[in-house]
């Protein structure tokens, strides 16, 4: 038996395997920018640095910056592109224009003139080499290789770092080209350093942080004022003091620190303290400073100060070279496992689903939970419903078979089972809720207002006013199948020879029915079990929808239009392993009920 | 040789004796005769125009130039209709003479009928042969129409639009009638309210909330019901069918393969994935009907795959192979055409969910865009206020009525080729 439920098990594998590369190619066929649309947007060239900064961050949270399915950019050689987007990213419109003009005439006359074009080429314009042909659209390209330079930087990501970081080094690169490529550098990485630990501190940043205050400390040290042996003793037991504090409460302590005693926090976060020191200094010391390293250059600086912004970024590429230069087998290992699709994979397996990827940033799990505790209960009493009503109808009919009884049940439930439930919904609603007619339940919703403060009685009993029509309109449907299925494999078993050896015996007509073969019809009906559990946390989207409930079925409806793909993809994946789950369980039910089926029959034959 | 009766004469005795089925294959009938005849019943396009600058045709101008497809090929089946169906009764009377014992070809019928509106579409896809049409939307004023004397015009039955709008009776209740002169609230004036040459008619159904006729409206929405029903359903049958009967035929490889794909399917909820879908790749009715044919196929390849394991084990296969017959010609001759009663019995079934299916995309605004008629968008204006209950009562019904008929000519169609179910 184990063995048979170890293959079963093994066998889902694929099928979920098979189900998430479905999903996923669904999501990529999908047109339209999931991310840009919440942001109300068509395309990024042209956008705002808030919307832009948004739209990155939650792009490299969900990972959609990675390739589809391989991932060969950690073997991939950047520098020729890096240093002209770099190039272009500070040159002038019209220097373009003019560039582009004597590109579209002839690239040899340029200096790299095909490397040039290759690069412009990359970017993705639209329509790019027809534009370059045509001499009065060159202003307007200029203008697009502009935007799309920094949409280029913003999609290279951390690749590009080393790169740039390289280039910055070397002394043959010019002025104009280095501040180029802070810019770049800029769009490429969102926060290059670390000031500060997150809010449950660990060891593993530490090193970030301290050194990111180090490379500060080396530039300041010379201006910041020693402090007497008094004013550090004072600071001592003040810092004592701070390190015992709750978070909030110091929060609120750190904005009375005086900007004069930088230097004591700073030799506390960079000599030898404890993490929880570090951290309060590291706080402290983010209060105090406003701009600890510049990272930015105007288009128009000096040289000096491209000097210092280029320093902070090749001691940024030190402190985190292991990210950006990963040593070669886990680079190989990046080809497999740093892509989209892995990162889905992933997520789904170690069902960490993540944010939702809507405007609030939900938790997918939180969201799953809310909505199944809705529908659930909903859904448990409409099964509940449709078996008792569908099995002892489909055995009356069975029993009082070709009778005008067993006709009128099944013509009943036949025209039962050919009403949509939506339909079903809507004229029950405009029946029996709007006031025109009845007005006998509520129109919308699980609860009266104000169910809260309810006594329990009175919740429950306003909760089942509330829940009466959706329930009804959630049994219909199934009601039928069931007791269709209920009246055959009945019929089934009464026309058996046992049934006959009972009656034979002279048994009352009572007991053959319900002790001999109503054991025996229900056998079949297990088979429908399997349905049962994914119906119960799957809810209805129609039915949901029309009676303002907000269930499972209401959610994937959401997701769906609001492009949530986290919160789809986990619904996809939760649905498959519930249901393959259960047309195990079902299986083993079987045997369990039914002696004559065992599991290395079911083996031998697959 | 012996006299025996064929499998579809079987079926065909055991159908009959089920008076419901019967009759719902005349509702079946009626409803696609309305949906056929729809522009002659319902249509703001006069058959005849004439004033002092001539006469024109405009309604025959227009069947060819519908706002959408789908009209575009019921009106090229009325058009084939009456020369198609004196050609099958000329046919059927003599074939009835000659072949006293056997069933009429309905199935050859059926697809002589498709065969010309396809052709039919192919001749007016030519740029010169179809009449171009100019009178798209009737806009000759009621003051206008009354002053010219010789101007007159013979409409359809109702002279509604499908598409027509008319501001001035917004959500009226069925049989509203307008009347003829409102009041100026301004002056205190009696001014003419007839504007348009159709205004005196009553809204049977009454009108939603843009005061097209409901009833209109529901005629031309059975096309779109009809069609997407049809074409879904034909999608997956052949999907289904093809690949049911090589994974059960080949079995092995190919088998675990086919297998595994329908499992997979088939784990998605079925209206889910569909949802998922159509809200992804965009909406239009195309679309539907493609996104239910593709999910749809699952159910009839295993039932397909099924009988198909069944019967390649039989005699008559391995006389099959013994005349030499190819693994192709033994599949796709002999065995298919004995294996595909399971999917017939799935197809009205199959017809009537995709109905379903569509109307609850129209009803959550995945399916088809206003202003097409759609019964699911008529049930979603109504969704939206119930004070107006004729645009969610009378869509319901037709609804149930097409659906019921579908449903019930599947259950006969079972019952009939099923003999075990027939306990």
């Amino acid at each position: 038996m184990w063995s048979y439920i170890v293959r079963r098990l093994l066998l889902m594998i694929p099928t979920l395997f098979g189900i998430t590369v479905v999903s996923f190619c669904i999501m990529q066929l999908a047109p339209g920018d999931p991310l840009l649309m919440q942001l109300g947007a068509t395309g990024l060239a042209g956008q705002t640095t808030q919307t832009r900064e948004a739209y990155l961050i939650q792009k490299r949270d969900l990972k959609l910056d990675r390739p589809l399915l391989l991932n060969f950019r950690y073997f991939r050689d950047y520098s020729q592109a890096v240093y002209w987007a770099g190039y272009y990213r500070v040159a002038s419109q019209s220097q373009i224009a003019a560039e582009l003009a004597v590109l579209a005439h002839d690239p040899t006359r340029l200096p790299n003139g095909h490397e040039r074009l290759a690069f412009l080429r990359s970017l993705g314009i639209p329509r790019f080499r027809a534009r370059l042909e045509d001499p009065a659209e060159h202003a307007r390209l200029a203008q697009a290789v502009a935007a799309y330079v920094q949409v280029f930087c913003e999609d290279l990501g951390h690749h590009g770092v080393p790169f740039a970081v390289r280039l910055l080094e070397s002394p043959d690169v010019d002025r104009q080209v280095k501040i180029g490529l802070i810019h770049a550098l800029n769009s490429m990485v969102v926060e290059p350093f670390v000031f500060t630990y997150s809010a449950r501190p660990r060891e593993e940043e530490t090193p970030y942080v301290v050194g990111a205050w180090r490379l500060w400390w080396k530039r300041t040290e010379s201006t910041t004022r020693p402090l007497s042996s008094t004013e550090r003793a004072e600071l001592e037991s003040r810092f004592h003091a701070l390190c015992q504090m709750s978070q909030t409460q110091l929060l609120e302590e750190l904005d009375y620190l005086d900007p004069q005693t930088v230097r004591f926090f700073a030799e506390k976060l960079l000599g030898d303290s404890t993490l929880r020191e570090k951290f309060v200094a590291s706080l402290a010391l983010r209060r105090l400073v406003r701009e600890p390293l510049r990272l930015d250059v105007p288009a128009d600086a000096p040289e000096s100060l491209v000097e210092e912004v280029a320093e902070n970024w090749i001691a940024h590429y030190e402190l985190y070279r292991q990210r950006y230069e990963p040593p070669f087998l886990l680079r190989v290992a990046y080809v497999f496992t740093d892509t989209q699709y892995a990162h889905m994979v992933w997520r789904l397996v170690t069902f960490q689903f993540g944010r939702s990827a809507t405007k609030t940033r939900e938790p997918v799990a939180t969201k799953i939970w809310n909505a199944v505790i809705v529908s659930a209960p909903l859904m448990l009493m409409a099964e509940l419903v449709t078996y008792l009503i569908a099995i002892p109808a489909g055995i009356i009919a069975a029993v009082k078979r070709n009778t005008l009884t067993d006709r009128a049940i099944s013509l009943t439930l036949f025209l039962l089972y050919s009403i949509p439930s939506f339909v079903a919904a809507m004229l029950l609603l405009l029946f029996f809720c709007y006031g025109d007619y009845l007005k006998w339940f509520p129109m919308i919703g699980l609860h009266s207002q104000g169910a809260e403060n309810f006594s329990w009685p009175r919740y429950l009993l306003d909760y089942l006013w509330h829940a009466f029509l959706p329930v009804m309109c959630l049994s219909l449907f199934s009601l039928a199948g069931l007791a269709m299925y209920a009246r055959t494999s009945m019929l089934e078993v009464i026309s058996q020879d046992y049934i006959r050896t009972a009656r034979a015996k002279g048994l009352s007509e009572f007991t053959v029915i319900f002790k001999h073969a109503l054991r025996n019809a229900l056998i079949p009906i297990l088979t429908l079990f399997s349905s049962f559990l994914p119906a119960l946390l799957g809810g209805s989207v129609l039915v949901e929808y029309i009676f303002g409930i907000h269930g499972m079925g209401r959610l994937s409806w959401e997701s769906i239009e609001q492009k949530d793909y986290p919160t789809l993809m986990a619904l996809i994946y939760i649905d498959a392993i519930i249901v393959l789950l259960s047309i195990l369980l079902t299986d083993i039910l079987y045997v369990l009920v039914d002696p004559r089926i065992t599991f290395s029959a079911q083996g031998e034959e697959k | 040789m012996t006299s025996g009766q064929s499998y579809w004469q079987i079926v065909w005795k055991q159908f009959r004796k089920n008076p419901f089925s019967v009759g719902s294959l005349w509702v079946l009938a009626v409803l696609f005769l309305i949906a056929i005849f729809a522009p002659v019943l319902a249509c703001n396009i006069p058959f005849y125009y004439h004033d002092e600058r001539g006469t024109a045709w405009p309604w025959f101008r227009a069947l060819f130039n519908p706002e959408e497809t789908v009209d575009y090929w019921f009106n090229l089946a009325m058009v084939a209709f009456f020369p198609w169906l004196i050609g099958v009764v000329i046919h059927a009377l003599r074939y009835r003479r000659r072949y006293p014992e056997k069933l009429l070809p309905v199935g050859k019928y059926a697809a002589v009928y498709a065969l010309a509106i396809l052709g039919l579409g192919g001749i007016f896809m030519i740029p010169g042969v179809r009449p171009d049409n100019r009178y798209r939307a009737r806009t000759f004023p009621e003051e206008e129409f009354a002053r010219q004397g010789t101007a007159r015009a013979v409409y359809p039955l109702i002279p509604f639009g499908p598409t027509e709008q008319d501001m001035d009776s917004p959500v009226k209740p069925p049989f509203y009638r307008k009347p003829r002169f409102t009041t100026n609230p301004n002056t205190g004036e009696q001014v003419l309210f007839w504007r348009k040459s159709n205004d005196g008619f009553p809204h049977i159904l009454g009108t939603d909330d843009v005061g097209r006729d409901v009833l209109v409206r529901m005629i031309y929405g059975l096309r779109i019901s009809l069609t997407v029903g049809f074409v879904a359903v034909g999608i997956y049958m052949v999907i289904g069918i093809v690949l049911g009967a090589i994974a059960g035929y080949y079995g092995g490889f190919v088998d675990i393969l086919i297998s595994r794909i329908i499992e997979v399917i088939m784990l998605f909820p079925a209206f889910f994935l569909i949802l998922t879908l159509v809200g992804l790749l965009g909406q239009s009715i195309y679309i539907i009907m493609v996104v239910i044919g593709l999910t749809g196929w699952p159910t009839v390849a295993r039932l397909i795959r099924g009988e198909v394991l069944k019967q390649r084990n039989l005699d008559y296969v391995a006389a099959a192979r013994a005349t030499g017959a190819t693994n192709l010609r033994v599949l796709f001759w002999h065995v298919l055409p004995n294996s595909l009663s399971p999917a017939m019995v799935a197809a009205p079934f199959g017809i009537a969910g995709a109905i379903i299916t569509e109307a609850g995309l129209s009803l959550l605004g995945f399916g088809v865009r206003l202003p097409a008629p759609s019964w699911g968008l008529l049930l979603r204006q109504g969704s939206e206020n119930y004070h107006y209950w004729w645009l969610v009562v009378f869509p319901s019904l037709a609804m149930f009525i097409t659906v019921t008929a579908f449903n019930l000519v599947g259950n006969g169609l079972r019952d009939a080729m099923d003999p075990r179910l027939r306990i």
